[in-house]
């Protein structure tokens, strides 16, 4: 069986630092940051580890279904969608994650795109 | 520069929150540019309870008065950034004012990090009960494809080597115009009353320590000492088969489609094995297979056949005829029932 890049890049033990640099680069962001202000700390976390691991294909189930959900109140738009994606880039790659690899994980991000930027379940 | 002055910068750089808190006052006269930053800029007017309203002021008064010492958290936003800072209060030593040091230490991170610990703990705790519902999946389909001993045997040594079960009793039943069931029935039909048939045998079997062996269309082949011996292998097997055709009469009375059986016994030894590489199942072979299953087709519709060797295990329990075409073979039948038969 394949590994996961989750496996490839060293487990829990790597993503946890990522999952923190990401969150650092997400609230200090001037674009992005202003969505997580009234989000509790722990859910945001949460969030996060399980968007992470399961972009690495670790043990984490996050469903279409959550992930729009979770994003259902906020008005994103596409370049809202655009630099998530460049921090999520700079962010692997400043964990020596190969350039192969992190345009694996964002095209499984970008297959998303829709549930954030269009919402097609809200009316 | 003074030393005073030195210390004063060295306490004012820090990366740790210091303030100084007047207990009479309970207000600040010294706060280091680290709190100031956590805390605004203007906290030397504040009130210690404006500042911290979830502190307990009179808990705190109450340790200072005993010159002890209090901690305590408290999280506040920065920015966009949940802040969370371990406070300590210490009275502080060697003066005659009443005054408490406050040291605040920043413990956001290890905040942040217990969160990630959690959720990931709750991930993996949710993928190790997936895990296990699987393996119990997995090892309850082995089971009805092996006894528990070959499937043991299968786990602690990825093979199951051939054993001689020696004695045995076998049945081998089947039905009586299957063929034409098939054809005349919807094949979703059929196979949803052979479903319950089989589960209602394997029912019956296991109250008798009989262990189903394999089903093949309408062919149902089950063993009586394997793979734990049984003494009492013959009566076993002789009271599954009797009570096998018992249920399917009943059963014919209520449902449309008639079920007719024939059914053979044997006794003697049998070879048990997994057998196939990539289809592992479990089967037993020999002499003793072959004779229950030429029995059955000896045995009229709704009867059970056999041989002497055989009929003399089980003679006492149970009704044996001779074989009405005069043939090398018995009919067996329990004692209710007897003269029911042909």
């Amino acid at each position: 069986m394949e590994k996961s890049l989750f496996d490839k890049y060293g487990g829990f033990s790597t993503i946890s630092k990522i999952v923190l640099t990401f969150y650092d680069r997400m609230i200090e962001d001037d674009d992005v940051g202003p969505f997580f202000d009234d989000i509790d700390l722990s859910k945001l976390i949460d969030h996060q580890t399980k968007f992470i691991s399961s972009l690495m294909g670790g043990p984490a189930t996050f469903s279409d279904d959550h992930i729009e959900r979770a994003h259902r109140s906020m008005t994103i738009e596409n370049f809202h969608f655009d630099r998530l994606k460049e921090i999520v880039t700079e962010t692997l790659a400043d964990f020596d994650v190969a350039p192969d690899d992190i345009d694996v994980i964002l095209a499984g991000f970008e297959d998303r795109r829709v549930l954030l930027v269009e919402k097609p379940n809200v009316n | 520069m003074s030393i005073e002055a030195i210390n004063e910068q060295l306490l004012r750089a820090i990366g740790v929150g210091v303030a100084l808190v007047d207990l009479e006052t309970l207000s600040l006269n010294f706060s280091n540019d680290t709190f100031n930053e956590w805390f605004g800029d203007n906290t030397l007017s504040a009130k210690l309870n404006d500042l911290f309203p979830d502190l307990a002021i009179d808990d705190l008064i109450a340790e200072m008065d005993k010159g002890g010492r209090l901690t305590t958290e408290t999280s506040f936003k920065l920015r966009r950034r949940t802040m969370t800072v371990a406070m300590e209060f210490n009275r502080a030593a060697n003066t005659k004012q009443n005054i408490s040091v406050l040291v605040c230490q920043n413990i956001t991170r290890i905040k942040e990090l217990e969160s990630m610990i959690d959720s990931y703990s709750m991930m993996v705790e949710r993928n190790t009960h997936e895990i296990k519902r699987e393996k119990e999946q997995v090892e309850k389909l082995l089971l009805n494809m092996m006894p528990r001993a070959a499937y043991d045997e299968y786990k602690t040594f990825g093979v199951v080597s051939p054993r001689l079960f020696d004695p045995v009793s076998v049945l081998a039943l089947d039905f009586v115009g299957f063929d034409s069931l098939l054809s005349e029935h919807d094949p979703g039909v059929i196979v949803s009353e052979l479903n319950d048939i089989y589960s209602a045998f394997d029912r019956i079997g296991a109250q008798f320590n009989c262990q189903r062996i394999r089903t093949n269309g309408d062919s149902y082949v089950a063993v009586s000492g394997v793979p734990d011996l049984n003494e009492d292998h013959a009566m076993a097997i002789a009271n599954s088969a009797v009570r096998f055709l018992r249920y399917l009469e009943r059963r014919n009375v209520t449902h449309p489609i008639q079920w007719v059986a024939r059914i053979g016994l044997a006794t003697g030894s049998v070879i048990g094995s997994v057998v196939g590489s990539q289809n592992y199942i479990y089967d037993v072979f020999g002499p003793t297979v072959s004779g229950a299953t030429t029995h059955r087709t000896k045995a009229n519709p709704m009867s059970i056949a056999s041989d002497a060797q055989f009929g003399a295990l089980v003679g006492d329990s149970f009704q044996i005829s001779p074989a009405a075409d005069g043939g090398d073979y018995i009919l067996i039948d329990d004692f209710d029932d007897a003269g029911s038969q042909g």
